[in-house]
């Protein structure tokens, strides 16, 4: 496995405000569970897009 | 929402060459991010392009955000004269790329893709490593943010594999 580049400092800001739990739980899945959890997530949002257009046009 | 099923089995079925990259890719790798359509890098050879057109052809493929009624043709040859594609089909969303900024051709990445197995098809993902690569050089905030949480799997990763 290849050294990492040099570190971004923007990359580094941004790591500070991961989850890091998020990401091992996530890693502790197979690929296609991790598929699946964002179909649920694109339905969610989707969702969440329909009721926003529902409040907009009330 | 994406066929993910759908859409990986109607491209292996008819054999397509083709490597998945960006947010689905990620993904793959244990990403937690929200993304709604699928990138992929397609090799540009006049068979494979033949290929990708029968794959999707059933799917309505028409161009993403345009509007209806433009006298679009999924077909080789509209897929030989373009070089990139930005997609919506019944299959969901699709960005067909022939080459990416910072990561080139199919042939260029093909020895930095992984080979997984999902929905009982196995299909080529683009590698972590140069994953991060590729994400590096778009270089937009979003991108920098992926990034971050890439180099942060990376790390998990390897924690993982020290234990």
């Amino acid at each position: 496995m290849r050294e990492p580049a040099a570190p971004d400092p923007v990359v580094e800001a941004y790591k500070k405000n991961l989850d890091r739990s998020l990401i091992r739980q996530n890693l502790r899945r197979s690929v296609q569970e991790r598929l699946e959890a964002l179909m649920e997530l694109q339905s969610f949002a989707e969702e969440l897009r329909r009721s926003g257009r529902r409040i907009g046009t009330r | 929402m994406t066929d993910f099923k759908g859409l990986l089995r109607a491209l292996t079925d008819a054999n397509v060459e083709f490597i998945l990259v960006g947010g689905v890719a990620a993904t793959v790798h244990g990403s937690t991010r929200l993304t709604l359509d699928v990138d992929a890098v397609y090799r540009r050879t006049p068979e494979n392009i033949a290929r990708l057109v029968r794959a999707l052809a059933p799917h309505a493929p028409y161009l993403r955000g345009a509007p209806p009624g433009l006298p679009f043709r999924w077909n080789s040859a509209t897929v030989e004269r373009g070089l990139n594609f930005t997609l919506t089909s019944d299959v969901g969303d699709l960005d067909l790329f022939g080459e990416i900024a910072g990561g080139g051709t199919y042939d260029a990445l093909r020895p930095h893709a992984v080979t997984i197995q999902v929905f009982e098809v196995e299909c080529l993902c683009l590698g972590l490593e140069r994953l991060i690569d590729v994400k590096r050089a778009a270089g937009r905030p979003k991108d920098l943010d992926a990034v971050a949480e890439l180099e942060a799997i990376l790390e998990e990763r390897r924690g993982l594999e020290q234990r």
